[in-house]
């Protein structure tokens, strides 16, 4: 493998790299004939990016140029470290670095990317090769019922109100609006935190389809270097997804020479514990002497859906039970229209309580009992409901 | 005693000075200042103060007499102590770094604190003066060593060696220099956990203005002592690199100020060598 990115693309290369050094610590390199996929997948295996740059990306590409038999690409893993060492200040490499050249030295195992700078300054870097492998996730983006395409600027600003210790966000889509919020954890003390929430209608939007309303909790950090990214390069955002644990994919691309996924786990705000939650990108790695890679990818198929069916079905298990008292609740509130909406809105304020206490451990299981007893008993009435009782719960708590 | 009047009180006097901005000279010291203590040597010639970081780097800055609006020295006694260079450059900037403030130093005798008049020039009727006490100083190191040769000399533009400092990785010990009347001419090594990475400059490139090196020489340096002449290239327009036969690296940063003098620091790392 061998090519040649001009300067002004460097810069859009090292913002790749600091973007994908935020999902994970190592970075898988592939060379096809018309492109160069990077690739990252952090440890936990619940975010994943893949960034594609197409032959035009490039002065010169050349996918194979120390030409092995096998016709193959190059496929490598290299340390993300080495990657961001690279590309140290993006933001000035475009005035710095007027042609980066990337190449494999077949004979040391090294890739090699040179970077000839101003002042006739030429920087090489040797970065060992960790592993000759290629890494994939497999995702759905294209048939996903809710797409939004937004402008870089309205998400980032939307997150600008966030606490920086906030590390998941959930989105609560509906097709009248969109509800970020932070979330928040079962095991924090509910005093202790700021709770936060920003509501955006579809026309600051420049596309907003949602055939499946749903709410979804990802990752803060992951979520925050992808829109960096996004900004950085004054490119829109699309998000597609399907419902809560099933994984979000950003899209992030300019049309012809580069585009970029981002794939992050979505966590069951509504239901789980974080155990249970954490959600899971599932990834099918291929060995590079694995001549049939699709083979090896049918071989491992079944498995994944197997483990994908048992913890929907283990999440299912638990959103139900959650969802049961609630049911209860709205069915006998809707015989009066005025308390339903009473209701309603007390209910929401006390929501992340409610939702998130699980019977993970043995405190939450009271909790939820406390919380949801009046629900049980046969005297039930809403209008009891709101005020001061559920509250000194959560406080105790 | 009556301050302004220095003269009358320059007899008595190790050492006066007086400054119209202490800002410049602030930041200098602040550039030197990775230890705790200096020490203060006025010389005729100027001020000198030298910090010396585990017998392997020695900083000075310098600051010749042409600075100072006045500047004396009694000529029959050797003026040197030891101070706390993180106390006196707060002391300088005691008035905010926004502000210009004069200055004006005396040291009476051996053992007498060092007294600083400042007074800022955007408010009138207001003063501070600071009393820094003073140690007797330790002999400095003498890192020169007159028998070796001179090998190679060059002149660098300061901040786009600055440039080339900050690219260096982090968690990188050791540096080596490679100097070759070959192209290319500056090599500069650095050695990563698993990654070698390398930048040449040819002796054509805009921020080499002179190159002189006879022979190919390799020398090796801690990355960390390299890094400590970072704060005073920040500050600095030029650089001048000499390396010596015995490895021992000298490098002089000119300081230049908006009214045309020249302030210097001046840095000695001794090299690694092979084991």
């Amino acid at each position: 493998m061998k090519c040649h990115i001009p300067g002004a693309n460097v810069k859009v290369l090292g913002r790749t790299a600091h973007a994908l050094a935020r999902f994970g610590d190592e970075l898988y390199l592939e060379s096809l004939p018309d492109c160069i996929l990077l690739r990252t997948l952090n440890a936990a295996e619940s975010a994943y990016a893949m960034v594609k740059f197409n032959k035009n990306f490039f002065t010169y590409f050349n996918y194979n140029y120390y030409s092995t038999e096998d016709n193959e690409g190059l496929k490598c893993k290299i340390s993300m470290k080495s990657a961001l060492n690279i590309f140290k200040s993006p933001a000035h490499m475009d005035k710095q670095v007027e042609n980066l050249e990337i190449k494999l030295d077949a004979e040391s195992c090294k890739l090699i990317f040179q970077l000839k700078c101003r002042h006739g300054i030429v920087k090489t870097h040797f970065v060992s090769i960790l592993d000759c492998k290629a890494m994939q996730a497999v995702y759905t983006k294209d048939s996903v019922p809710n797409r939004i395409t937004s402008p870089q600027r309205i998400l980032s600003e939307a997150l600008g109100n966030f606490q920086s210790s906030d590390d998941q966000v959930t989105l609560e889509v509906s097709s009248q609006s969109l509800i970020m919020r932070n979330y928040v954890d079962t095991n924090v003390d509910l005093t202790k935190i700021i709770r936060t929430q920003i509501s955006l209608k579809p026309s600051e939007f420049d596309g907003y389809a949602i055939e499946a309303e749903t709410t979804i909790t990802f990752t803060l950090k992951e979520f925050r270097a992808l829109l960096a990214f996004a900004e950085a390069l004054n490119l829109p955002l699309q998000l597609h997804f399907e419902t809560t644990g099933r994984p979000v994919v950003f899209i992030v691309h300019n049309g012809s020479t580069f585009e970029a996924h981002f794939v992050l786990a979505t966590s069951k705000c509504d239901s789980a514990s974080q155990a249970t939650s954490t959600q899971h990108t599932n990834v099918e790695r291929s060995k590079r002497k694995d001549s049939n890679s699709t083979l090896g990818s049918a071989k491992k198929k079944p498995h994944l859906e197997v483990d994908i069916s048992k913890c929907l079905d283990e999440d299912s298990h638990l959103f139900n039970f959650i969802d049961i008292p609630e049911e209860v609740m709205l069915n006998k509130t809707s015989t009066n229209g005025n308390i339903e909406n009473k209701s309603k809105s007390s209910g929401k304020t006390e929501e992340p309580m409610d939702c998130d206490n699980i019977p993970a451990s043995p405190a939450a299981k009271n909790m939820i009992k406390s919380v949801f007893k009046r629900c049980f008993e046969s005297t039930f009435d809403p209008r009891n409901l709101h005020g001061a009782i559920l509250a000194e719960n959560s406080d105790s708590e | 005693m009556n301050w302004s009047k220095m003269d009358d009180v320059n007899s008595q006097y190790y050492f006066t000075a007086s400054m119209d901005s202490g800002k410049t000279l602030c930041s200098l010291l602040k550039a030197i200042q990775f230890q705790e203590t200096a020490v203060f040597c006025a010389l005729p010639e100027g001020l000198k103060l030298t910090v010396e970081e585990g017998k392997c780097v020695q900083a000075s800055a310098y600051v010749p007499s042409d600075n100072f609006t006045e500047y004396h020295v009694r000529d029959d006694v050797d003026v040197m102590f030891k101070i706390s260079i993180a106390v006196l450059s707060e002391c300088l900037n005691i008035f905010g770094s926004g502000e210009e403030s004069s200055l004006k130093m005396y040291y009476r005798s051996e053992g007498s604190p060092l007294l600083l008049v400042l007074q800022p020039q955007s408010v009138n009727n207001v003063m501070t003066d600071c009393e820094i006490s003073t140690q007797n100083a330790d002999s400095v190191l003498e890192l020169r060593d007159e028998d070796s040769a001179e090998v190679a000399k060059l002149v660098l533009k300061a901040p786009a060696f600055l440039g080339l400092l900050a690219d260096l990785e982090r968690s990188c010990d050791v540096i080596e220099l490679h100097l070759s009347p070959e192209h290319p001419n500056v090599s500069i090594v650095t050695y990563g956990m698993q990654d070698r990475s390398c930048i040449d400059v040819p002796k054509s490139s805009d921020m080499v203005q002179s190159f002189t090196c006879e022979n190919p020489v390799t020398l090796k340096y801690q990355l960390p002592h390299i890094r400590l002449i970072m704060k005073a290239l920040a500050i600095s327009s030029k650089v001048v690199l000499r390396c010596s036969s015995n490895g021992l690296l000298l490098l002089q940063l000119k300081l230049e100020k908006e009214d045309q003098r020249q302030m210097f620091s001046e840095f000695y790392i001794v090299p690694l060598l092979d084991d």
